[in-house]
């Protein structure tokens, strides 16, 4: 039990810098659902079950869908001028 | 080992700082605010753990069984969606800084003047 | 600032506050046993006293209530800023074309596409909604339930194309649902004020415990949240990819849109 909370911890942890050393955004979206997913296993084992359904539903999902819009936008955007 | 916990979320908001503050394109930032964010989730849910205790939902076990902490969860629950929120409204300011501006570097925007 | 100064400011922050840092967790109760009383006190006394079995939702919508209207006020201002701010620029008009960077190619839609997302769309969104129905027994509530019905949105854009998506999803809709549950929220927080009782007071009766209806006004407060959750995502989603959009002179080939 102990061993698995370690483990999500530091998963959850990578997962972060990962997000701040993935340089490019395009890529970061990426970076973001699986620290997303690594934050619900974590919230998860730490008997959260509420809290890991909203972070799965948000992080992994809704929140990267806006990132891609966003830089959609920007490259639309950035062929118009 | 005890105080592991509770460097996860130290953790995880210095590296968000430290992307905040060498970031050079604006999504990107936004990117390392979220992780700032989830330092704060990880911190709230560990302070309410306790060894050996379920899940505050009393469907499948009767309601004197030990169980976690439910307020952190529900102080958690609310601001993920609240955020996600707040992070939809900066990735709109990044869009329209970069339709009047042309760049998301923050190095070469420069304050607006009035002649501008 | 250039970004060796901005480093510098970062690391002489780092040296007040890292040993500040590790004072404090050293000094936290040890992890797994928690100090706080609130919580145990809650899980003791509300499945008796309220008839729900989820305490989480029963914290949100009935203990601390209060908040959570405090919270729904935070989404549907940050909602509201963000669709200004989108509209304010570009118009409320509907763009016909999909914006198109050069270079990439433009893949048509296959039909096994199009099947898998109008099942897992249509299932999807029955989850968020049973999610939201049965906040208050099994994990779930409006927040999550609300999240989950607004990316059903976004598989049921793939599968359709964008056009037929805009006839499906209406910006009023959207608009409607976000401000309208937020609405009936707060009358359902005023309506205690009428009998001469505290705001959000569970005035409601009681229900039994682990059924559906369950937990009186917090059963009304729920799905007050999963309307207004549904309708701020569903917005957000709506208003960024129109923000993709092109103007329509432009010459470029459109998506497959059926």
């Amino acid at each position: 039990m102990s061993a698995l909370i370690v483990a999500a911890l530091a998963l959850a942890a990578l997962t972060g810098l990962l997000i701040v050393l993935t340089r490019d955004p395009k890529r970061q979206i990426f970076a973001l659902a699986a620290n997303g997913l690594a934050l619900g296993a974590l919230f998860f084992v730490l008997q959260a079950p509420d809290v890991a359904l909203s972070e799965i539903a948000v992080n992994t999902a809704v929140t990267p869908l806006l990132f891609v819009a966003a830089m959609a936008a920007v490259a639309i955007n950035e062929m118009r001028r | 080992m005890s105080i592991f916990p509770w460097l996860v979320p130290a953790w995880l908001f210095a590296i968000g700082i430290y992307g905040i503050v060498t970031s050079r394109h604006y999504v990107h930032l936004i990117g390392c605010l979220t992780v700032c964010q989830s330092a704060t989730y990880v911190l709230l849910l560990s302070i309410g753990y306790a060894w050996g205790a379920g899940p505050p939902i009393f469907y499948d076990h009767p309601p004197s069984t030990p169980a976690v902490d439910p307020v952190m969860q529900a102080l958690v629950l609310t601001d993920i969606v609240v955020g996600a929120a707040v992070t939809a409204l900066l990735l709109v300011i990044a869009i329209q800084v970069h339709k009047r501006r042309g760049t998301l570097d923050p190095q070469r925007l420069r304050p607006l003047r009035p002649d501008q | 600032m250039t970004a060796p100064w901005r480093l510098v400011l970062l690391a002489a922050a780092l040296i007040v506050l890292v040993p500040s840092v590790w004072h404090v967790a050293a000094a936290l109760p040890p992890f797994g046993h928690p100090s706080a009383q609130y919580g145990p006190a809650i899980n003791a006394i509300l499945p008796a006293a309220r008839h729900v079995t989820n305490m989480v939702a029963a914290v949100n919508f009935d203990v601390r209530g209060f908040d959570t209207l405090g919270e729904e006020c935070m989404l549907v201002c940050a909602v509201t800023g963000a669709v200004v701010l989108l509209r304010g620029a570009r118009g409320e008009r509907d763009e016909a074309r999909a914006g198109h960077v050069p270079g990439r190619a433009v893949l048509a839609r296959s039909d096994a596409t199009v099947l898998v997302c109008r099942i897992t769309a249509t299932l999807t969104l029955l989850f968020g909604v049973y999610m939201a129905l049965h906040g208050t027994v099994t994990p779930g509530g409006g927040f999550q339930g609300g999240v989950v019905a607004a990316s059903s949105f976004m598989l049921l854009y793939l599968g359709e194309g964008y056009r037929a998506w805009r006839r499906i999803i209406r910006g009023r809709a959207m608009d409607a649902l976000e401000g309208g549950g937020a609405f009936l929220f707060a009358v359902a927080a005023a309506v205690p004020l009428v009998i001469g009782r505290p705001a959000l007071t569970n005035v409601l009766p009681f229900g039994q415990l682990k059924d559906l209806f369950s937990g009186g006004l917090m059963v009304v407060v729920n799905f007050c949240i999963f309307l207004s959750v549904t309708g701020s995502f569903g917005l957000l989603l709506l208003e960024f990819m129109e923000e993709t959009r092109s103007p329509a002179e432009d010459s470029v080939p459109d998506e497959a849109d059926r």
